[in-house]
């Protein structure tokens, strides 16, 4: 996925840096923002595989503890606000980028991409005590269906977390090369966010779907 | 009248920067240009298309008579298995992949796709996806035998062995070059339009590409997902399949067919769209009802997310969820009509002309419309239970496949070629491939029916002399063989035009679109100028109707094309490396596999970053 | 060359039209073999007739449209052609509303008109059975590569050869021990999954005497294509009744009368074969056991009309050849190759044989 979104970033330069391929642009719409409308409907069918699959395997397991004997409220909630609250650094970062304040746009994006790896942190926390305190197995013969379809879907999304970070921190080292400027290439911070918010939407669904119906009754 | 003549005299552009004029095998590693990645997705699509009827050839015999020991248990499966897979995903899709980089910019009257790298990206790595799938002959010796729709269980590591590795791998592969290539080509033909090319002004067959890559975008995700989980259950060791851990084998039914029924319509669509783009400029009349095909094509694009349950009316989905799907299913028989009506429409009152091309064109109207007319038997569950899986289908969807989608690329070879290469093909030769490939397709496939109807079921390597299947057997072999003679008949007519067809010249068939009006085959930079589109036709109306003329401007452009770049090629590869590293895990020969896993996720960040600094 | 090429290429549409005739003809000739197997021209249970009613239905409303769409084609085709030397253009008409209105409309009755029969067909056929009549039960198990039967109310287990009666309502319960599987016997019934883990009911009621074969209709692995089924619909009354058949499969095995049967009882006990099947009463005390592992229950095998699931006829050269080299007759067959002599392959087919 990585790959995929961040060729996004550049190609955008083929299309805005210069000339000739920018000549059309029918919709008014830059290129590279269109392409993450659509990477991101096809993100929408691919978390809904896996949430879907989730859903449909959902009291199957024969074996195994069940969501409620796992699932810790408290910490999840705190992970969640983070995450939450890199939406708002991620709002503010390309913000600044619009308002010509590079700088500052660095700041956010940092901050964004701090508060994206404390959420990671938390996954892996948390993974790491479901596995060895809670005995929720992956894979391999103690494995559960819980288990397969609960690390997979919280997995995939915790490696776009991962991918995030990763490209909110290329970004940050091309603004302080001046590789990305203010102005019309202020188009890929914008984009980043539109990724960075779907990642987020996305955990919403999960934290409320996932977690917090187990304890609805 | 205004001649297209006037083009040529056009101010030539002036490129912002040189690019080095190589040819060769690096240029063909490197290169960005929509035109280049287009012939060699048609090539390897050819290629493919052969090998693909090779194994049914080789199929076919070990069918001609009852109780034939040539190719039996996992072999004939094996070849089943490859053929389906071979003909979807690395024949019909890559012609279709081929046509739409080749043409879709110059239909809109663009210099690119609107990401050319990503393009390449695409290609590579459907070019890693189809050596993939089939390194299992080298590797294993054996091919994949669960079915192209890989049913599991059939395909966890209890039943079967490490073929399947190769086939989800390479299916992933192809899953990611498809998802990319949608996003990249629905921003093309959305952004990249020329000036005055409204969406009503759209070809039709720039339609189709669109409504197919975003059925390529959204509906290769489902599948992904299922192969992921797959790839887990035989990599880690995961129970998503499991059915004694309570998995559900309809989950991956559910996965693969919400891809595969959409994946049906990416086939068949595009040759819909050639066939809409042919049928005028022969009958030298516009698109009867041109609107009504282009929306029939949108409606036919969104249904096709909501038929799947047809799939699994054996299933045991119960009567509800088999009532709805059926339902949604008999509305595609609306939108298929109504295109079929409009290309009968068009040949009204026209003046129609009957090259090769044409004839395609026109012959996929009855066999298309043969294909939906069984289709719509199986829409109805209680007579489905009877077809489901037998040679009835089989008959079924190869008329709508073969006899539509196939034939549809064919009459877009004999068309689009000469825009290609500059040549244009025999014209005699291409008679003889029509005629010949018409009859045995029809030798072929329809028996099926018949077969079908007395009880056969597909996939069966061997059949007893008494089930009263011979004569039907014997015939659909006989065709496999005139089928074959007849592609190869094509692929020699094909590559001998290169050198000895007659040249071309810019519009040899006095054509209506934006395509015909640069040279024969296009500058790097498509078009000298950027045309205004005032109309649906607007090369005819430039050549036809006084005060349409596509105005010619005095001033050169300057433009600026992408520089080539191994970059794409690197990330696939690296893409490529991850997907081999999770294929061998836990190793082969004591040499564990999951160190590639993590080389080539490194490398996709280090191409990453060496392709997004660098100057284009 | 070029010119013969040329000739030919003219000639190519009379051509095409003489192949289709030979096809045609071909066709005709293939009527004449029998179809014992055809479901929509002679259907033999309840189930199968709406399958087959909807089959006449749609043939006769496909062949309509079929006709009628071919017919504007040619007309077309022959009528408006480029005359040579008229280099005039046709009347560049855009299409006509009403005309589209019309046939979006009609294509929309259509699929209206057929959709609620096809309804009404589906809960026909997913109508669960009146449960105050008389109703046999039979739970049917697939497994590479053959069947389990189970008449649990009956204690009886055999496989591949299912015995019923005519007029009496059958209820399956379907379902896998391995991988996906689909039962189909064409005349009586369309096919229905045998899913592992999950159990799928298919219903119907035969109205005609006779046997009725079928087979696997989802690929499940190397001898999918050797993995039949036969029905055997017995009369209500008369020495072949339903219950005569009941009655004598639920007796344990017959003794081995001859001495070839002996010894092959001996090769049966003693090289293993008991290991994966049960035969009442030489095996077992119970009668009805249900198969171990993964081979048949065989204790009343002699009476079967195939082996290894309608692969051989069962006689006991076929029986000898089986057991000596399973996987030379099914590929990937699961039942051990024992390496039997010829002499005990021989003994245990004289003693299977026995198994009446």
């Amino acid at each position: 996925m990585s790959a995929h979104a961040d060729t996004l970033t550049h190609d955008s330069h083929e299309a805005h840096g210069h000339g000739a391929l920018s000549e059309n642009n029918f919709l008014g719409l830059p290129n590279i923002k269109l392409a993450m409308w659509a990477f991101l409907g096809s993100e929408c069918m691919f978390f809904g595989s896996l949430i879907g699959t989730y859903f449909f395997y959902h009291g199957n397991s024969l074996s195994g503890p069940l969501p409620k004997d796992v699932f810790s409220i408290g910490i999840t909630s705190i992970s969640t606000f983070l995450l939450l609250m890199s939406s708002v650094t991620m709002a503010l970062g390309v913000d600044a980028m619009r308002q010509q304040k590079p700088m500052k746009a660095r700041t956010f994006i940092l901050l964004t991409a701090a508060l994206g790896a404390c959420f990671v942190g938390f996954q892996v926390v948390e993974f790491h005590e479901f596995y060895t305190e809670k005995h929720l197995v992956f894979a391999g013969p103690n494995a559960s269906l819980f288990g397969s379809t609960f690390y997979t879907m919280t997995g995939f999304h915790g490696t776009h977390v991962t991918v995030g970070v990763i490209w909110l921190l290329i970004m940050s080292v091309l603004i302080t090369k001046k590789k990305l400027v203010p102005g019309k290439e202020a188009v890929n911070v914008e984009v980043m966010g539109l990724y960075w918010h779907f990642v987020d939407i996305v955990w919403i669904v999960i934290f409320t779907f996932v977690y917090l119906l187990e304890f609805l009754k | 009248m205004a001649s297209i003549a006037d083009f040529a005299a056009a101010q030539k552009p002036i490129y912002h920067q040189e690019r080095p004029s190589k040819t060769g095998l690096m240029d063909w590693l490197t290169t960005v240009d929509h035109k280049k990645i287009g012939i060699l997705y048609g090539g390897a699509g050819l290629f493919w298309l052969l090998i693909g009827g090779l194994e049914a050839l080789l199929f076919r015999i070990q069918l001609a008579k009852p109780d034939q020991h040539i190719f039996i248990g996992d072999t004939y499966n094996g070849l089943v298995t490859m053929h389906a897979t071979t003909m979807v995903f690395l024949a019909v899709m890559p012609m279709i992949a081929g046509f739409s980089n080749y043409f879709v910019p110059l239909m809109i009257g663009a210099r690119d796709v609107a990401f050319p790298r990503m393009n390449a990206f695409s290609w590579w790595t459907f070019f890693a996806g189809s050596l993939t799938i089939n390194a299992s002959l080298l590797f294993c010796g054996a091919f994949p035998a669960a079915g192209w729709t890989g049913y599991a269980p059939l395909t966890t590591k209890e039943f079967s062995g490490m073929p399947i590795d190769f086939w989800w791998a390479g299916l992933t592969l192809l899953a990611v070059s498809s998802m990319v290539a949608g996003v990249n080509f629905v921003v093309t033909i959305l952004n990249l339009r020329a000036p005055g090319m409204t969406l009503m002004r759209v070809p039709v067959l720039t339609w189709m590409m669109l409504v197919i890559q975003f059925l390529l975008a959204f509906s290769f995700p489902p599948v992904a997902v299922g192969l992921i989980l797959l790839a887990f259950d035989r990599t880690f060791g995961t129970v998503f399949y499991s059915t004694g851990m309570g998995g559900d084998p309809h989950l991956w039914q559910h996965l693969f067919w919400l891809f595969g029924h959409p994946e049906v319509y990416v086939l068949i669509l595009p040759s819909m769209g050639i066939v809409s783009e042919i049928l005028p400029v022969f009958t030298r009349r516009p698109l009867f009802g041109h609107h009504a095909v282009i929306f029939s094509g949108v409606f036919i694009g969104f249904v096709g997310f909501g038929v799947w349950g047809h799939h699994m009316f054996t299933a045991g989905m119960g009567p509800i969820a088999d009532a709805a799907f059926a339902s949604t299913t008999a509305i595609v028989a609306i939108p298929t009509g109504v295109k079929i009506f409009n290309w009968i429409g068009t040949m009204y009152n026209s003046k129609m002309t009957f090259p090769t091309a044409m004839l395609f064109a026109i012959s996929f109207i009855p066999m298309f419309t043969l294909g939906g007319l069984s289709g719509m038997m199986h829409a109805s569950p209680p007579l489905d239970l009877q077809q489901h899986d037998t040679y009835f289908v089989v008959a079924h969807f190869h008329y709508v496949l073969v006899g539509g989608a196939l034939q549809g690329l064919f009459a877009g070879f004999y068309f689009y070629m000469p825009k290609i290469s500059g040549k244009m093909l025999n014209e005699t030769l291409g008679k003889i491939h029509f005629w010949v490939f018409l009859i045995g397709f029809n030798v072929t496939f329809f028996p099926m029916h018949m077969l079908g109807n007395h009880g056969m079921p597909r996939r069966i390597y061997t059949y007893p002399a008494d089930a009263g299947w011979n004569t039907e057997n014997l015939l659909a072999t006989g065709g496999v063989f005139l089928m074959a003679g007849a592609t190869l008949l094509f692929v020699y007519n094909l590559i001998t035009s290169l050198k000895n067809g007659k040249d071309a010249g810019s519009d040899p068939w006095d054509a209506n679109t934006l395509e015909w009006m640069t040279s024969s085959p296009p500058p790097v930079h498509n078009f000298d100028f950027t045309p205004v589109v005032l109309s649906e036709r607007p090369l005819w109306d430039h050549k036809y109707t006084p005060g349409m003329e596509i105005p010619v401007p005095e001033q050169a452009e300057e433009i600026h094309m992408p520089s080539p770049s191994w970059k794409p090629m690197w990330v696939s590869a690296s893409a490529g490396l991850i997907i081999v590293g999770l294929l061998t895990f836990s190793g082969i020969a004591g040499i564990p596999g999951w160190p590639l896993c993590i080389v080539g996720a490194l490398g996709v960040i280090f191409s990453v970053y060496a392709w997004v600094t660098e100057p284009v | 060359m070029s010119n013969a090429l040329r000739t030919l290429s003219k000639r190519l549409p009379s051509l095409a039209s003489t192949a289709m005739l030979l096809l045609l003809a071909g066709l005709a000739t293939a009527c004449d073999e029998a179809h014992p197997r055809d479901a929509y021209a002679h259907p033999a249970a309840d189930a199968s007739e709406i399958s087959a009613w909807f089959y006449n239905m749609y043939m006769v409303l496909d062949t309509i449209i079929f006709v009628g769409v071919l017919a504007a084609f040619f007309i077309a085709l022959i009528k408006y052609r480029k005359k040579p030397g008229d280099n005039t253009l046709p009347e560049q008409s855009f299409g006509d509303p009403r005309l589209e209105i019309a046939w979006t409309i009609v294509p929309t009755l259509v699929v209206l008109g057929i959709t609620v029969p096809t309804l009404g067909g589906l809960f026909e056929l997913a109508k669960r059975p009146d449960q105050n009549q008389k109703i046999i039960d039979i739970e049917v198990t697939g497994k590479q590569w053959w069947w389990e039967l189970d008449y649990k109310k009956e204690h009886i287990n055999t496989g591949n050869e299912m015995h019923v009666e005519v007029g009496t309502q059958v209820m399956l319960h379907l379902t896998s021990a391995d991988v996906i599987h689909a039962w189909w016997v064409p005349r009586l019934s369309g096919k229905r999954d045998a899913t592992p883990g999950r159990s799928y009911p298919l219903n119907f009621r035969p109205k005609e005497v006779g046997s009725f074969d079928g087979q696997c209709a989802e690929l499940c692995g190397a001898s999918h294509a050797l993995m039949g089924i036969r029905i055997i619909v017995h009369p209500k009354d008369g020495p072949d009744s339903y219950e005569n058949w009941v009655k004598h499969t639920q007796e344990i095995a017959a003794k081995p009368t001859t001495p070839a049967a002996e010894a092959g009882q001996k090769v049966f006990m003693g090289k293993g074969c008991v290991a994966c099947h049960s035969i009442s009463g030489v095996s077992e005390l119970a009668v009805g056991a249900r198969s171990r592992t993964s081979g048949p229950n065989l204790t009343h095998v002699g009476s079967r009309d195939y082996i290894a699931a309608h692969t051989l006829k069962n006689t006991p050269e076929n029986i000898a050849t089986w057991v000596k080299n399973p996987q030379a007759v099914k590929p990937g067959a699961l039942m051990t190759n024992l390496g039997l002599t010829d002499q005990e392959a021989k003994d245990v087919a004289a003693f299977l044989t026995s198994l009446k």
